[in-house]
């Protein structure tokens, strides 16, 4: 009777174990990767009460601290923009530049806080920009989770 | 040549020198975002727009998923008219649709919200909700590992706002309503999924068509450099009502 059990555990156990360190891996993963949309939403709290409306849609991701993103978007002039980048880790500094279709830097009005970052922008026509940004952790080393959301009124 | 005495030399910044990662993810933006601007340049008759859409029977899944980001972006113009009854009507085509794509669990929630915010006339709330109803259908979609059908769904909904925009643009030509129409990235967006997609959609009847008529419309939005003319706004429109009246022309 012991032969057949001791059998079948020998390869279970490690499936189970292996399982187990996986979801005790990627639990934390998930959640910082929700925690920085999480983060864009606090950012964006105080623009819905300006009248922004949120969009459900948003970009996110992990990359090598310091790495540049490029994200290509529509704009539509008459809209005010507003885009909220969060990160879930700590002391992460943030930068965000929006491109017309020429190469020129829009001008814009960026707060930051602890977690996230929000610019406002104005587009002068309707056409595809770039957004560029990056995050810089005190730890050049360690790879960043990101969330990027926008709003318009 | 040198920069102006007193100003410093900025050196313009080039997409294709790009040092970084490029995310090719692509948010299209919600008819309604066209809408508030059309709204802002004067006071369009959106009621005038507001269509009904004949859902066919069908159980092509291609099909079923451009229909149902058109009736959501009928929903958008609905709101825009403030249009109870529409909206309501737009809500119900949305449970039908999500019943024949088999994505009921997660959509009925948000068309209970869209059938009770229309009640209480909460635009912004029903608003919000067509948003979602969206984004929930396509992440199932692609958590079904159907990220085809997730594009087809923005897809439906980009033909049907482009042609609600370039019928009101239409009635009260501008030259600031019609820049609205300045969409290149996103056509080129839709025509490059259309071609990454297996052959047996890619050569769908109706995505074969779409990819043509998006080459068409992507042709007038190049050749608009001095800004875009009545008659190129008028083929844009043509070209997205064909389209949209072959999404819902019912295949027997």
């Amino acid at each position: 009777m012991n032969s057949p059990w001791n059998f079948r555990w020998i390869p279970v156990r490690p499936i189970v174990f292996t399982s187990f360190l996986l979801a005790v891996w990627t639990s934390p993963l998930r959640a910082t990767v929700d925690e920085s949309h999480d983060y864009c939403m606090e950012a964006a709290t105080p623009f819905v009460e300006q009248g922004f409306i949120v969009r459900e849609d948003y970009w996110n991701g992990e990359v090598k601290s310091g790495q540049k993103l490029m994200i290509s978007h529509q704009l539509f002039k008459g809209n005010e923009y507003a885009f909220w980048l969060g990160s879930a880790s700590s002391g992460v500094q943030m930068d965000i530049k929006v491109f017309d279709e020429k190469g020129q830097p829009l001008s814009m009005d960026k707060k930051t806080q602890e977690h996230f970052m929000s610019v406002r922008v104005n587009p002068p026509k309707t056409g595809t920009y770039k957004i560029v940004f990056e995050l810089k952790s005190k730890d050049s080393t360690e790879s960043v989770l990101w969330a990027l959301s926008y709003g318009y009124r | 040549m040198a920069a102006p005495q007193g100003t410093q030399g900025v050196q313009n910044f080039d997409p294709l020198a790009f040092p970084g990662q490029v995310v090719d993810d692509v948010v299209v933006p919600v008819p309604s975002e066209v809408f508030s601007v059309l709204d802002k340049l004067g006071e369009p008759n959106w009621n005038h727009e507001i269509r009904e859409v004949d859902i066919p029977t069908s159980s092509d899944r291609t099909r079923l998923s451009l229909l149902f980001g058109y009736v959501v972006a009928e929903g958008f113009v609905a709101v825009q008219a403030e249009d109870k009854e529409a909206v309501k009507e737009a809500g119900r085509d949305v449970i039908s649709l999500a019943k024949a794509l088999g994505l009921s669990k997660s959509v009925l929630p948000h068309a209970q919200s869209i059938l009770d915010a229309a009640d209480r006339s909460d635009w912004k709330a029903i608003r919000k909700e067509f948003d979602r109803t969206q984004q929930t259908v396509r992440v199932t979609m692609e958590e079904m590992k159907d990220a085809d059908l997730s594009q087809c769904v923005s897809l439906g909904g980009w033909l049907r706002g482009t042609a609600s925009v370039t019928s009101v643009v239409k009635k009260a030509f501008s030259a600031d309503r019609a820049e609205l129409l300045n969409q290149p990235m996103l056509v080129e967006h839709f025509v490059a999924t259309i071609g990454k997609m297996p052959a047996s959609t890619r050569e769908h009847d109706l995505l074969r068509s779409i990819r043509k008529g998006l080459d068409a419309v992507l042709e007038r939005m190049e050749s608009a450099v001095d800004g875009f003319t009545k008659d190129a706004v008028a083929d844009i429109g043509i070209t997205c009502e064909r389209l949209l009246s072959e999404i819902t022309t019912a295949k027997k």
